[in-house]
């Protein structure tokens, strides 16, 4: 009778499969929990990667006053442009502007006139304000009428109520009555030269701008010599229905080609100046560099939760190959044994995939709030789909290929050996270790010489690149310092038997030489234990160490562009003292800890007028939080102890140092604005070295200087801003200051500008990111050490029941298991913690370009790196513990099974 | 010699699991073993002949009944030293060498480890292992591991030797010799022994034949030998 070979394979695999998840639970369990653990930590990092890429599309649009601005070229019917605009698809609301060009502006007050460089008057709409409400900030004054910009007020002296003179090219100067003052949060982008390459714009918007109506716009304008007609130009001004994928990338695509089909339709009547593009196109590097994050912080845990889904699995191997021997005895195939291994390999990697996707929603949602995997339908799909098929595989790799290479070479004699003679592992005669650290530094040093650029972003080209290149050093770090520490331990074991039993004598008395014995032929066992926990160890602690790095620098990067916890920043015009009684209040507030008063003014460099700040020099160190990174040719403190030790020091930015090519000592006059005159005279300084970063300052030029000698040279010692330090309620101590100081002052806290902090990496928030992994981390830790090494002893609780059955007492058999316990766990930390030190050293650096400012050193979590040293260590001896208690519970017992 | 006897049975059962579903593996044996006495135990699966051995061995506790051990001491006295139990599995520690293997019951009572060593490679020698010294336990065949079981029961020099079906694994040839070895041993130290077996070519080598039927002891011979 013919019969099919299938059938027979499939009822012995329906029957052998069942009894297997009977019989043995607890490795099956175990097996499915490391696949769900690497299944889980993949795609809730595709949580994060489409909660912070919705996040970065979500900021970079916020970010953004006015979405596009057409401009309507020389000869263009202006109606018909704003038309045309206006009907356009994606055109939710659009506003005209009209901008004309001003020699400059003009103030008689106190007895005293003072005159402007060049500048804009601006015609805006009544409606314009609630159409665009980010464009204009509301400082003092009207919000409606005539509005001054707060700089050229400054410049002017002049508040709501003063009148002003604007100089016109080709007409008579006219007068207008200034009804408020305002802030340009965006002047960049409102006065681009639209059309113009990125290169091409101006390297600063006016500082002379003056907001009028449009009927005032048209009085100064409309009787302008039409040969003037090139001061004068007219935008149309353009909210779009912003709806938008959640993804930069595609975001971007979508608004750049509807600018693109809206310049199409214009006919080159106009020109789209893409502000939401810009926004976007910047976005996209950062999404990019999450995405480099994940590379980086993610592919390592899943990897190693994928070793120790192997590690787990090899510790039944022993006993998957006693049932390879009885089988064959009973006459199963080599293609029927692979069959079986398949199927478990199978059954594992689906159910821990079902498993990882299910924990992966419960994660994603409480750290991301999103359960998507993905910023779109179908990458949060391909997510999912990628993260079931490397559970899939990581269960073929550890369970099926071990077990199908065991059934076709082993023999059935062979099959139930479980110690042997072995030599090393291959790749440890081919030093494969030494060649991986090798590389790893030969890349890393590749990587220094382009200074750490990861991720491209060529101006004026469409797509953007990232050097994944770059990952391979630490990478192959991590690795090579994994398969180091295999290497050591091995080495340990085999040369330094005498040694190791020397080390054990005072714990284990005479059974010091027998241990030692058993640990010198399971050498191979133990290495591999103290190579997964080391690389555990290293992902762990580099993880922690790189994360609170980031958030430190967030932090800083918030300080700096806030000032403080809270900054009061006083109204142009106020002049008050470090001894007010504002100040006083300001000190006087519940909450309030430290109070740091810093002058702010503009002063003349040559031409240019730049923002001066005269500092305190006896307590802005500690009270701005200075970073040395803020400063060049030395510490925060020896270059603000210079402005102490000479009051005339001047620290320069680079920028400035760069443009007037000034080297250390040279004199530098300053013209400032006097107190008494109102009249800018030369005040001398000396060049003594460079701030690139200052908390409040532009990123681009500024000037530091002793605050004693400003007021001396001045006559005035006006605080621009007073940094206040609160401590913890930060929110509290900005509402109270809100309160008491009304119009008088704006108050600015860190926690809504660390929201506000846009562009960079520094947005996306790392919280859950941090939680993620540092959760997955210690589940890691914790397997790592208690579940493989319980595994392990489970597997082998015959040789311990042989002991207990030969009369080893409880201290005996901990003897055994304890210095096996004691070996894997001490040397995985230790080594591990070499790995991680030089780990987070290599991140810190090839990541240089996700921290704003860079590090001054590393942070390192000492609690979190504590509490994985106390779950190693914990999960060790919990191991250990249960299973000295099963060998003396079940001796005898387990020895009636073979 | 005290004149006492070694074990003391006196009534003795063990019930595995409770209930309906309760099995009696050994149900009110009474038995004496003194200094010297080789003792075949015979019966057939199931009959209680491990669980007895497991009981006179102090690795298990009797639910009802006494097992006293007068000529030895108490329970926590009986090993590693005055008893030593030879299983029907392979019994050797895996990562330990043949000669470590033989000498652990002597390192387990806290004797130096060179003399443990000699001690074993007497053991060995005497039993004619000597070549094997430096193997591992998957290096053995079946009945070389029984063999280094043997010289490990030797080189403890015990007073009680508990053999649970030694030779269960093995062919006759191999059986043969370990029974000689396990015989030899007890011989040479003056010890008494069980041994638990099938074989009735084995159970005719031993002077005192018992056998177990249903958990009962039910017969007690003295073989002609």
């Amino acid at each position: 009778m013919l019969r099919s070979r299938h059938p027979r394979s499939i009822r012995l695999a329906t029957t052998w499969l069942p009894a297997l998840v009977r019989r043995r639970t607890g490795n099956i369990v175990a097996t499915v929990c490391g696949v769900a653990l690497a299944v889980a930590l993949l795609a809730s990092l595709g949580s994060f990667l489409s909660a912070s890429k919705a996040t970065m599309t979500r900021r970079a649009i916020d970010t953004v006053a006015v979405d596009w601005q057409v401009q309507a070229q020389p000869g263009a019917d202006v109606a018909a442009v704003t038309a045309q605009v206006a009907a356009a698809r994606h055109t939710a609301a659009s506003e005209p502007v009209q901008f004309g060009a001003t020699t400059g502006f003009r103030s008689s007050t106190g007895g005293s006139t003072r005159t402007t460089g060049p500048g804009e008057v601006v015609g805006i709409s009544d409606t314009y304000r609630a159409t665009f409400p980010a464009q204009l900030r509301n400082l003092i004054g009207s919000s409606t009428g005539v509005l001054l910009f707060q700089q050229t007020a400054a410049n002017l002296a002049v508040a709501p109520g003063d009148s002003i003179v604007v100089e016109r090219s080709g007409l008579p100067p006219a007068t207008v009555t200034v009804d408020g003052i305002v802030d340009i949060p965006q002047a960049d982008s409102l006065f681009q030269v639209v059309g113009a390459p990125s290169g091409a714009q101006p390297q600063a918007p006016p500082d002379n701008v003056l907001i009028v109506p449009t009927s005032v716009w048209h009085g100064l304008f409309d009787q302008l010599d039409p040969s003037h007609a090139d001061q004068i130009h007219d935008q149309v001004h353009v909210r779009l229905d912003r709806h938008l994928s959640g993804d930069p990338s595609a975001a971007y695509t979508t608004v750049t080609g509807q600018a693109r089909n809206l310049e199409a339709t214009l006919a080159g009547t106009g020109l789209v100046g893409d502000n939401i593009g810009a926004a976007l196109s910047a976005a996209r590097s950062d999404a990019l560099y999450a995405q480099v994050l994940f590379l980086f912080l993610g592919t390592p845990g899943a990897v190693l939760a994928g070793l120790l889904t192997a590690a787990v699995a090899a510790s039944a191997r022993d006993r998957r190959r006693r049932d390879q021997a009885l089988l064959r005895t009973r006459g199963a195939t080599v293609r029927q044994l692979v069959g079986l291994s398949v199927a478990e390999a199978v059954l594992v990697g689906a159910a821990g995939a079902a498993l990882g996707l299910a924990l992966a929603q419960v994660v994603g949602h409480l750290a991301f709030g999103t359960g998507r995997f993905g910023a779109t339908t179908a990458s949060a799909i391909g997510w999912s789909a990628a993260a079931a098929l490397v559970g899939v595989a990581i269960g073929v790799v550890s369970i099926a290929v071990p077990a199908g290479r065991d059934a076709r070479a082993l023999n059935v004699v062979a099959a139930r050996r479980t110690v042997g003679r072995a030599g090393d592992p291959r790749w440890m005669r081919f030093g494969l270790d030494i060649v991986l650290l090798a590389v790893a530094l030969i890349i890393f040093w590749l990587t220094s010489r382009n200074g750490y650029q990861l991720v491209l972003a060529v101006e004026g080209v469409p797509g953007i690149s990232v050097s994944y290149w770059a990952f391979a050093g630490p990478a192959l770090l991590w690795l090579g310092a994994g398969l180091l520490a295999y290497r050591l331990t091995n080495l340990l074991l085999s040369r330094g038997r005498t040694l190791l039993a020397l080390g054990l004598r005072p714990l284990t008395g005479g059974m010091a030489d027998t241990i030692a014995a058993s640990m010198h032929r399971q050498r191979r066992l133990i290495a591999r234990g103290v190579a997964i926990v080391a690389l555990t160890v290293g992902f762990a602690a580099s993880t922690a160490v790189f994360n609170a790095t980031y958030q430190q620098q967030a932090e800083v990067d918030a300080v700096l562009s806030n000032g403080a916890d809270v900054t009061v920043t006083t109204s142009p015009g106020a002049s008050l003292s470090p001894t007010s009684d504002t100040a006083a209040r300001i000190a006087a507030t519940p909450g309030v800890q430290h109070v740091e008063p810093l002058q702010h003014r503009f002063a003349y460099v040559g031409a240019d007028l730049q923002d001066l700040y005269g500092v305190r020099t006896s307590t802005v160190v500690a009270a701005g939080r200075l970073q040395n990174a803020y400063f060049q040719g030395g510490t925060a403190t020896q270059l603000i102890a210079t402005l102490a030790a000479r009051p005339d020091s001047l620290l320069v930015s680079a920028e400035t140092v760069h443009d007037f090519q000034l080297l250390p000592g040279d004199a530098v006059t300053l013209r400032l604005q006097d107190s008494g005159t109102k009249r800018y005279v030369d005040v001398p300084f000396h060049y003594v070295g460079v701030a690139k970063e200052f908390p409040t300052a532009p990123h681009d030029s500024f000037l530091l200087a002793n605050a004693d000698y400003i007021t001396q040279m001045t006559g005035s010692d006006a605080v621009g801003a007073f940094l206040v330090d609160t401590g913890s309620d930060t929110s509290a101590v900005a509402a109270a200051l809100r309160t008491q100081l009304g119009t008088t002052a704006t108050v600015a806290d860190i926690g809504t500008t660390r929201a506000i902090v846009g562009s960079s990496l520094t947005a996306v928030d790392l919280d859950g990111l941090t939680k993620v992994e540092l959760g997955f981390a210690l589940a890691l830790a914790a397997a790592a050490t208690g579940l493989t090494l319980w595994l392990g002893l489970v597997e082998r609780r015959r040789t311990l029941g042989i002991a207990a059955a030969l009369g080893a007492n409880r201290r005996q058999l901990a003897g055994f298991v304890w210095a096996e316990a004691g070996a894997v766990t001490v040397l995985g930390l230790v080594l591990g913690g070499i790995g991680a030190w030089a780990l987070a050293n290599m991140l810190a650096k090839v990541l240089i370009g996700v921290f704003d400012p860079p590090p001054d050193a590393l942070a390192v979590p000492w609690p979190y790196l504590a509490t994985v040293l106390a779950v190693a260590v914990a999960a060790s001896a919990l191991a250990a513990a249960s299973a000295t208690r099963s060998a003396r519970a079940t001796g005898a017992e387990s020895l009636r099974t073979p | 010699m005290t004149g006492r006897p070694l074990v003391d049975v006196a009534n003795v059962s063990r019930t595995f699991g409770r209930g309906p579903s309760a099995v009696v593996a050994v149900h009110g044996v009474t038995c004496v073993l003194d200094r010297g006495d080789l003792i075949a135990l015979t019966g057939p699966s199931g009959s209680g002949k491990s669980t007895l051995l497991h009981l006179i061995a102090g690795l298990d506790l009797p639910t009802t009944g006494t097992v006293t051990w007068p000529g030895i001491g108490t329970r926590a006295e009986l090993r590693p030293g005055p008893v030593a139990v030879v299983f029907q599995a392979p019994s050797l520690l895996p990562p330990l060498d043949v000669i470590e293997n033989v000498a652990l019951p002597l390192v387990l009572q806290g004797l130096g480890r060179r003399f443990a060593r000699e001690a074993a490679d007497d053991a060995l020698i005497r039993l004619g292992l000597g070549e094997l010294r430096h193997k591992l336990p998957e290096e053995l065949s079946g009945g070389q591991a029984q063999r280094v079981a043997a010289a490990r029961v030797l080189a403890g020099r015990p007073q009680l030797i508990l053999a649970d079906e030694p030779t269960g694994q093995l062919d006759h040839v191999n059986g043969t010799l370990v029974i000689d070895a396990l015989l030899d041993a007890a011989r040479h130290l003056g010890a008494a022994m069980i041994v638990n077996t099938h074989d009735r070519t084995i159970a005719d080598r031993f002077p005192v034949q018992w056998s177990m039927t249903s958990g009962r002891l039910v017969h007690c011979a003295v073989a002609s030998c």
